[in-house]
């Protein structure tokens, strides 16, 4: 059998530490993390330990699996929070977990769990050398979340739920005011507000033609120059018209 | 002057001048300082979190049996500190000794014992218990454990755990008496008891075992029958478990039955929204009815079978809504309830989550999802979606679970749907001999090779870091590869692709397939077709190649269970000197240009093992009537005897019904019936013309296509029978085999084994009954033959559905036997 699995059978815990570091100085991640993870649990309380678990650690990151390499570096840095590892061991969580973190249309409790470690590290740490990429890593998590906010609104909106649409996309503007997707958001919000009108109850339209129309308003005043003005503008036109026939109609009936 | 002493009242602040560690043998007292996180300049304050955590830091390690952390003197606000530690020795290893080799496995995952960890006396009495119960869950109440730990030479203070185990005989109970009942026989109330019975050679699937946890349940359902049956008062009055002999017990329970009562009054306070009389409608509980507890909690809660009071308010909004009934006045055996509701207020959706998606992308469910930001909170719906996100096959189906999560402030409540992901892609990979047929001629090696994505996504095709797995998953979208090979004389093709959401706007479902067979007979068929007088000259080949497309969309009328397909598809029969078939046509070209509409409606529950719902489907298929227009018919040419090449247009129509009811008859959903009815015709636009000669029906044991070469028909199982031996009536020479009316019901009763999601099984029992008829004149819908038998299916995540079953036809064929086996993959469906 080869020299590894030699290794890998000793029961010689300084040999296989000896060689795990070698393995490891010497860029074989993978026996290099194989060799650590079986003598860790045996050289708990020793000198070693501590280089061990880092170097642990890292060999996973190195071989980019990281949900293992997140949990040894948490692990490492919860443990040996004095270390001259520390800092970096806390960073390397960090940003196995933005690694870790998946497209936007999946499930993002990453996301979120690396944006809190990000903002952790920062406060541990607030002169680090790493600063300044922290801060762009949460930025970048940071439009992951709000463009699942959005494409999950225009989802009801391409989906003709009107009312849905309506909610989500307020619910969007609210939690990202300073979004790139507010013009949009704002644009179809206001266009299945007047789809929603259109298709409402009698007893209902009136009211709902009231508030595209607010939309509308809200519109413009920030967007005054928006690629969809002619659109929007059009809406309002028939809104305004409508809501006015419907106030004609009443002062009519009251007048006789 | 005197040493300062550390109040808890007053904390100082101190700065760490000196660590010395106490107590360490093997251990390294630098690193251990460095596990502390203490350190020598440190300010802290004593008493306070530095030492607490310090204590914890190195108590999370798992490798002392003692901490503790003193000063050993203190000099101005300069402390000197010591960690007083006691060493364990760790396990290297532990040993089973005793027990089978499957025991040691299964303990192994369960007791969880870490090589490295300190032994104290808390693990070895925690692995000691956990092995007996371990034991005692299976019937073994006297095993005894034992644990010797043996100094380990290798390494300095480890040390080596042997445990050695013995189980003893399995106890059983000898006798489980029942005293005090007078209303219910002792054989009623023992079968309450599901899971504590008396020893029986008889019974099988529940052995007389006793455990204690399960006793204590039975006792709760014994009591649980009685409060059913208007008793509310019974109770055990006391019971007694005492040894009978070495290997059994006695059991004694004690009962007092009590009186039985009657409703009398139902009052109501506090609908607001409701009147009594429509609460009263819908509770359906009148004066005099027998007072059940259990059935009364339904009926205001949660009625899977009917209304209940809870969801007329909560399909309406009132989330919050609270019932609590009041038993206001016993008076002899008369009772009176007063229904305390709150209503609250109505809870309007907000936002709408999926979390746990980490494949399927958040559209595929969200598109699926009933509950909409806007609506007004509905239970119903809820419980709806929860269902449907169940049957998409991409999650697993039991812990699909929607958590309506409330916002008081604003009166709204998001709603958050947790699923957990599972494997939806099915690989088929089989080989054996076989292939060739009815009489074993022609046998040869038959490969297949087939892969089902359930969960593909063409979008990411070219998104390597997106794809989620071995392909491009996560859209929904369905692909399905399968070849099919028996050597040289056989071969099919197939492949089919579907998007379920065509636009993504509605549940409109687009699907493209492609197929293509070869069929050359082997010098077997036609040494076997020779003896039968067959002319060797004809046995050329065929070949068939088709495509379909189809376009299904849900509706919403009659009701949004219903769903409407129309498929175009072409079918092009080639025959070069082929007769076997004898279908009066050997020679040519046959062209199959259909039209179809399926209109069908699904409410099923769970697509492995429903517990309710039912499938009901209604199809009609149409070539064109060319005879009619005058165009061209089936007839158009017609090679004398097969010798000169046809080139042919079919015609002919076709109808199908299938439907399958499931109904729950209980053991908590275990035990399922289903019912089911299928039938087909098919017809002629034109009385002067035949038959369609291909598209017919095949009857006959398992019903999976694709067992030997048929040509183009539809293969209808009956179990009992040989696999498609029911081929409509007497074959004449000259006449096709197979038949152009067939119908077939069955009723089957299932019982669910075990629910896991990656191997899902259940056990059935059928009767069934069918027929198979080449003309209409013989026709008889009651004529059929049955059978009875019993099944088992397996469903893997991987494979899909496996099953056997045993069939007795009661009305065999000439020649044949009644009994038959029959295996299955996939679902079938006929």
């Amino acid at each position: 059998c080869s020299k590894f699995t030699k290794l890998q059978k000793s029961t010689n815990v300084e040999e296989k530490y000896q060689a795990a570091v070698n393995y490891y100085t010497k860029k074989d991640y993978n026996k290099a993390s194989l060799l650590f993870e079986e003598i860790i649990p045996l050289i708990q309380g020793t000198p070693e330990a501590e280089r061990a678990q880092f170097y642990l650690a890292n060999a996973h990151f190195q071989q980019r699996d990281y949900i293992l390499s997140a949990h040894y570096f948490k692990k490492f840095y919860e443990t040996y929070s004095r270390s001259e590892f520390a800092e970096e061991a806390m960073y390397l969580y960090a940003y196995s977990l933005y690694e870790d973190s998946p497209s936007y249309n999946l499930d993002q409790t990453n996301t979120y769990t690396a944006i809190e470690a990000m903002q952790t590290f920062i406060n541990a740490y607030p002169g680090s050398k790493y600063k300044e990429k922290c801060n762009e890593i949460i930025a970048l998590l940071r439009a992951k979340l709000e463009r699942k906010a959005y494409e999950n609104a225009e989802l009801y909106s391409h989906k003709e739920d009107y009312k849905a649409a309506v909610v989500a996309f307020e619910n969007f503007q609210r939690s990202y005011p300073d979004s790139d997707y507010n013009e949009r958001a704002a644009y179809l919000k206001l266009v299945n507000a007047y789809n929603l009108a259109k298709s409402s109850t009698e007893a209902k339209k009136r009211e709902r033609y009231e508030s595209t129309i607010e939309y509308y308003e809200n519109f413009i005043d920030k967007y005054a120059k928006s690629r969809y003005l002619r659109e929007a503008e059009n809406i309002y036109e028939a809104c305004v018209k409508i809501v006015g026939e419907a106030a004609g109609a009443e002062l009519q009936s009251t007048k006789k | 002057s005197a040493t300062p002493s550390v109040s808890y009242s007053e904390p100082k602040e101190y700065e760490i001048a000196e660590i010395t560690v106490s107590g360490a043998r093997f251990l390294d007292p630098n690193a251990l300082i460095s596990i502390s996180g203490l350190k020598v300049g440190d300010r802290i304050k004593v008493p306070g979190d530095d030492i607490s955590n310090a204590i914890k830091r190195l108590w999370d390690q798992g490798i002392l049996g003692d901490v503790r952390i003193s000063y050993t003197k203190i000099e101005g606000d300069k402390i000197y500190l010591d960690v007083f530690l006691k060493e364990r020795p760790r396990l290297s290893k532990f040993t089973f000794k005793g027990i089978k080799k499957g025991e040691i496995d299964a303990l192994t995952e369960k007791i969880k014992l870490i090589r490295g960890k300190v032994v104290d006396d808390a693990l070895v009495k925690n692995t000691q218990m956990t092995i007996k119960k371990h034991f005692e869950e299976k019937g073994f109440l006297n095993t005894s454990v034992n644990m010797v730990q043996v100094e380990d030479t290798a390494r300095g203070n480890t040390i080596t755990l042997r445990i050695n185990v013995n189980k003893k005989k399995k106890v059983k109970i000898n006798e489980l008496a029942i005293n005090g009942n007078e209303v219910f026989a002792d054989n009623k109330l023992r079968r309450k008891l599901k899971k504590t019975k008396q020893k029986n050679p008889l019974r099988i699937f529940t052995p007389s075992k006793f455990i204690a946890s399960q006793y204590e349940e039975d006792k709760k359902k014994l009591i649980a029958f009685y409060n059913e049956e208007g008793y509310r008062d019974a109770l055990i009055v006391s019971d007694s478990v005492y040894a009978h002999d070495e290997n059994t017990i006695n059991v004694v329970i004690n009962l007092e039955e009590g009186e039985k009562y009657h409703y009398r009054n139902v009052t109501w306070e506090g609908n607001y929204v409701y009147t009594d009389t429509q609460l009263a409608a819908v509770l359906g509980i009148n004066k005099g009815d027998v007072y059940n507890i259990a059935e009364l909690e339904k009926k205001l809660t949660f009625n899977p079978n009917g209304s209940d009071i809870t969801s007329l308010y909560m399909d309406d909004g009132y989330l919050f809504f609270n019932i609590e009934p009041v038993e206001v006045a016993i008076e002899g055996d008369s009772v009176d309830i007063e229904m305390r509701i709150v209503e609250g207020p109505q809870a309007t959706i907000n936002q709408v989550r999926v979390v746990g998606n980490t494949r399927t992308s958040d559209h595929v469910i969200l598109r699926e999802i009933r509950t909409l930001p806007g609506q007004k909170f509905n239970r119903s719906l809820l419980i709806r979606t929860q269902r449907e996100i169940s049957t998409l096959g991409y999650f697993n189906p039991e812990t699909v679970n929607p958590v309506p999560i409330p916002n008081p402030a604003d009166g709204t409540v998001d709603i958050e749907y947790q699923v957990e992901e599972r494997p939806s892609d099915q690989i088929e990979l089989s080989g054996g001999w076989g292939g060739g047929g009815r009489n074993g001629i022609g046998v040869g090696f038959v490969g297949t090779l087939g892969v089902v994505f359930n969960n593909f996504s063409t979008r990411k095709l070219f998104k390597w870091g997106e794809w989620g797995g071995v392909l491009p998953s996560g859209d929904g979208q369905r692909l399905a590869v399968r070849f099919q090979a028996s050597g040289r004389q056989y071969q099919t093709y197939s492949f089919s692709f579907t998007e379920p959401w065509l636009g993504g706007k509605k549940r409109n479902s687009f699907t493209l397939s492609l197929n293509h067979t070869v069929s050359r007979p082997s010098a077997g068929y036609e040494r076997y077709y020779e003896s039968l007088g067959y002319n060797v000259n004809t046995f050329g080949s065929f070949q068939i190649s088709g495509a379909s497309l189809s376009l299904g969309r849900m509706l919403k009328w009659p009701d949004d269970y219903f769903s409407l397909t129309h498929a175009l598809s072409y079918q092009r029969y080639q025959l070069d000197n082929y007769d076997i078939f004898r279908i009066q046509f050997g020679n040519g070209v046959a062209h199959n240009l259909t039209f179809n509409t399926t209109i069908a409606r699904n409410s099923v529950d769970n697509p492995i093992f429903p517990r309710g719902g039912s499938t009901i489907s209604l199809s009609a298929t149409f070539t064109p009537p060319y005879s009619v227009l005058g165009i061209t018919g089936q007839i158009k040419s017609t090679g004398e005897n097969g010798t000169s090449p046809d080139d042919i247009s079919m015609e002919y129509h076709k109808w199908m019904f299938d439907s399958n009811w499931f109904t729950p008859l209980g053991l908590g959903g275990k035990l399922v019936l289903s019912a089911r009815a299928h039938m087909g015709f098919i017809g002629r636009y034109n009385k002067d013309s035949p038959y369609t000669f291909a598209e017919r029906f095949i009857m006959g044991g398992s019903g999976m296509a694709g067992q030997g070469v048929f040509f183009a028909a539809d293969i209808i199982g009956l179990r009992g029978y040989q696999d498609q031996s029911l081929l409509g009536g007497p074959a004449l020479p000259g006449q096709p085999q197979s038949g152009i009316v067939y119908n077939k019901f069955v009723t089957e009763l299932r019982y669910l084994i075990s629910p896991n999601p990656s191997a899902t099984i259940f056990v059935l029992g059928f009767l069934e009954g069918g027929n198979n008829w080449n003309n209409y004149s013989e026709f008889n819908p009651f004529k059929i033959r049955r059978s009875a038998g019993i099944g088992a299916r397996i469903n893997m995540a991987a494979f899909g559905l496996l099953g056997i079953d045993y069939g007795w036809g009661f009305d065999p064929l000439p020649g044949q036997k009644g009994g038959q086996f029959h295996f299955t993959i996939g679902q079938q469906f006929r």
